[in-house]
């Protein structure tokens, strides 16, 4: 054993770690089995079954020992399965319980998202709050038209909510919606006024804000038109500066000159002021235009479109009644000629700046107005001239030409009608004024004549008369439109020319003491015998007549009635003649055939009427 | 938002005179509408044409008054010069009738604007010139004799005519910016936008130009 030890221990110098025999054997003389408590536990342990240390027994020991380890793995795994039965019992419960748990958690996720977007769809964000209500005073942004544009949005959304069983919240919600749209639209509303009261410049400043803010305003009828109202109060304010200023003050240093210096030249004068008024108007038109352009974007134009622009300067047309002094222009009676002139220039700017405006607009109708009136004083001035026509009649001139007076009114009257043809006013416009122009004039004339001749004999009235409408033909011939009158006038002047033909023969009948001849002649009939039985109708008479007529025939001029050398028309005066001519032909004819009659019993009619019709004819024409 | 068209600093009022068929509404029209407008009819009175232009960087509404030329409504359209900034004053190239009718129109147009009114004298009709009636040169003179402006142009195929508008209009641009346009006294012809709403960069200049002004 020693020795052992000592040939270990000698070995041990050198190979300790090498040799696993010696390092085992170091290790088990190492152990200090009282401190291994291990083994000591085993060895107690050991000792409570193996009682009996023999060979037979501690070999079976192994054996035992696994056996005994089966064993109380048996009764641990018979005990456990006891305890995992009832922990899966208890569990089970517990499991159920969680998973309920986590649905309940899922659902509550669900609704506090579809909460959340309930929310978002159908609250106002506090920052949107906050810029609806803003300051009481304060600018309006894009963003408060963003907010409203939301406000709107869910008070509509809210239909759907009322749609559904959800209708106490669409209800609320739209109550608290309509709410804020109040309070927004106040607000608005002061805004929008307090910035068109201050567009009184004479460029209007219109900002995308405001055009904003008059689209959003259109939900609101009553309080976009008191927002226009006070717009076209401000434009209003700033037109009637700008005319006053034109009137009175004119361009830089007086050019252009005010419009007031040309007051005595009333055309001018009108004119003027009405070209001013038509050039704001076409203005004023672009600012109401570019304010409304988001508003009327979405409406009809006719509705509330910017041709409404004059009824949105309601007042407007007061001021200017009183500054444009047309009407006192008018009433001055500046004498019917410029009166005319006004009209059809109030007529022509009635049409020009009712191109620009609508057909109801208070400065369109106000200027029918103002040339209504010009009209009506202009015709009130002709009918005065017309009734100083009646009133004072003169007598026909010893030439029975037309009287100075009826020259004077004809003269006006071309004067009047050249005016129309250089006229501003359209063609059409022009023909309606030229019949009541026509009737007020000539009408009176035609009775002023009549009157005048009414103490003459035949002859002298046919021919005052045919000179009269000669001159009155001669005056309307130049116009346009005056047919009618003018076919008038010429079956008044074919009546009196008829008388004049008349008077014309009977005088060369007289004159050659035909005339008897002739009238018995012509009325003779055959039962009352022949002709040349008949007092005056002798044969001796009948030749002494014939000679006169030969004198006639040789000197037919000196046998012309002498009003007819009065006649101002060669042409009419030539037309009586030729027409006088053919009735002494006529008669001549009737005499011849009534002498040649053997029923007459004339001797020798060839010797009594020399002459042949046709020679007769031949020498009258 | 478009706010395009109304986004301007400035309105010049303009008007246009010249004779009967000259072609004042066709060169309106082509600066309008960049269109010729053949079979025009005879103006009417007057009537008026829009446009926006951009002088220096500033956007200027053009407000243009077309006058008829027919001599009755002679009397109606000189109460429209009254107010201009700027004057188009047109004959035609191939009538020399029309050319010497101008200094009536020019005393006209002296007479009835205020001194600071730009006149243009337009020959129109240059696309013509086989017909030519009224040479360059002696018009040229006749513009520097009275101190015009002066381009011949064409309302049919559009030549000279952007460039006499927009001429007059810088010339009156010019006259703000050097004073002699006071903006504050009536009937000038010019509107000023006190503050461009959309366009702060546009608002530096004008601002400058009004100082100058109102000293």
């Amino acid at each position: 054993m020693t020795e052992k030890e000592i040939s270990v221990q000698g070995s041990s110098e050198g190979s300790t770690t090498s040799n696993p025999l010696s390092r085992k054997l170091n290790k088990i003389l190492e152990t200090r089995l009282e401190n291994d408590k291990e083994t000591l536990e085993a060895l107690k342990a050991l000792s409570t079954f193996f009682h009996e240390n023999s060979l037979r027994t501690r070999r079976n020991l192994r054996g035992d020992i696994e056996r005994r380890s089966l064993s109380i793995s048996e009764e641990f795994a018979d005990v456990f399965s006891i305890v995992k039965n009832a922990a899966r019992d208890q569990t089970a419960d517990l499991i159920n319980k969680t998973t309920d748990l986590q649905k309940e958690s899922q659902k509550l996720d669900m609704r506090a998202k579809v909460a959340d977007a309930f929310l978002a769809k159908y609250q106002l964000k506090t920052e949107e709050v906050r810029v609806l209500r803003g300051t009481r005073e304060g600018h309006l942004h894009e963003d408060f038209f963003q907010a409203l544009n939301r406000v709107k949005q869910i008070h509509n959304d809210c239909k759907v909510l009322l749609r559904t069983n959800q209708q106490t919240a669409g209800l609320e919600i739209m109550e608290s919606m309509a709410l804020h749209q109040e309070t927004a639209y106040e607000r608005l509303y002061r805004w929008t006024q307090g910035e068109c009261r201050s567009l009184t410049s004479d460029t209007v400043d219109v900002t995308s804000i405001h055009c904003r803010a008059m689209e959003a305003l259109q939900d609101r009828p009553v309080l976009f038109r008191y927002v226009l109202d006070e717009f076209g109060t401000a434009r209003r304010t700033a037109v009637v500066r700008g005319f006053i200023d034109a009137l009175t003050r004119g361009g830089p240093g007086g050019t252009p000159r005010p419009i007031e210096l040309h007051s005595h030249d009333p055309l001018r004068y009108v004119g003027d002021m009405l070209a001013w008024l038509h050039q704001a108007s076409a203005s004023e038109k672009e600012h109401l235009i570019s304010l409304l352009r988001m508003a009327t974007a979405q409406r009809p134009v006719s509705e509330s479109g910017p041709l409404d622009i004059c009824n949105k300067y309601p007042s407007l047309q007061q001021d200017l009644r009183e500054l444009v002094r047309v009407e006192q222009v008018i009433v001055a009676e500046p004498g019917p000629m410029v009166l005319y002139k006004l009209a059809n220039l109030l007529k022509f700017y009635k049409y020009t700046i009712g191109q620009l405006l609508n057909k109801e607009a208070a400065l369109t109708s106000t200027l029918s107005e103002m040339e209504e009136f010009a009209q009506k004083v202009f015709f009130n001035a002709l009918n005065v001239l017309a009734s100083k026509l009646v009133e004072k009649v003169e007598l026909p001139p010893a030439d029975l030409g037309p009287t100075a007076t009826l020259s004077q009114t004809l003269s006006l009257l071309q004067e009047i009608l050249a005016s129309h043809d250089s006229s501003v006013v359209s063609m059409d416009l022009r023909e309606q004024d030229f019949a009541r122009i026509l009737t007020s004039v000539l009408d009176p004339l035609m009775q002023m004549c009549s009157l005048s001749a009414s103490r003459l004999n035949p002859a002298d009235m046919a021919t005052y008369m045919i000179n009269c409408l000669h001159a009155m033909q001669t005056t309307l011939s130049l116009y346009e439109y005056t047919d009618q009158r003018l076919e008038m006038l010429q079956a008044q002047t074919d009546a009196h020319v008829d008388t004049l033909v008349n008077e014309q023969a009977s005088f060369i009948l007289s004159r050659t003491a035909l005339l008897q001849i002739y009238s018995i002649a012509l009325q003779h009939k055959p039962e009352e015998g022949p002709l040349a039985s008949l007092t005056g109708l002798n044969t001796s008479a009948i030749k002494d007549g014939m000679t006169h007529f030969d004198g006639f025939l040789a000197t037919p001029d000196n046998y012309t009635l002498p009003q007819c050398n009065f006649l101002q028309s060669t042409a009419i005066r030539e037309k009586i003649h030729q027409r006088a001519m053919n009735l002494i032909q006529g008669a001549y004819e009737l005499l011849y055939k009534a002498i040649h009659n053997p029923d007459n019993q004339y001797q020798e009619p060839n010797s009594i009427m020399v002459r042949t019709p046709e020679q007769v004819k031949t020498l009258l024409s | 938002m478009t706010s395009g068209p109304y986004n301007y600093s400035y309105i010049f009022k303009y008007i246009i005179i010249g004779d009967m068929g000259v072609g004042k509404s066709c060169l309106l029209h082509q600066f309008t509408e960049k269109k010729f407008m053949a079979d025009c009819p005879h103006t009417i009175g007057v009537e008026f044409g829009t446009r926006i232009i951009e002088v220096s960087g500033q956007k200027i509404k053009l407000q243009i008054w077309d006058t008829a030329g027919q001599e009755r409504f002679r009397a109606v359209t000189r109460s429209y010069y009254r107010g201009a900034a700027g004057a188009l004053m047109v004959y035609d190239i191939t009538r020399r009738s029309t050319y010497n009718h101008l200094s009536s129109w020019l005393t006209d147009a002296r007479n009835l604007t205020n001194p600071n009114t730009v006149i243009f004298l337009i020959g129109n009709k240059s696309d013509l010139e086989a017909q030519r009636d009224v040479t360059y040169e002696e018009a040229k003179q006749f513009a520097e004799e009275n101190g015009l402006l002066f381009l011949e142009a064409s309302a049919k195929t559009g030549e000279h005519v952007e460039e006499a508008f927009l001429d007059t209009a810088r010339k009156i641009y010019q006259n703000i910016l050097d004073g002699s346009l006071d903006l504050n006294a009536a009937e000038t012809g010019v509107q000023h936008k006190p503050s461009a709403p959309d366009s702060n960069q546009a608002n530096l200049e004008p601002g400058g130009g009004k100082d100058s002004c109102s000293c």
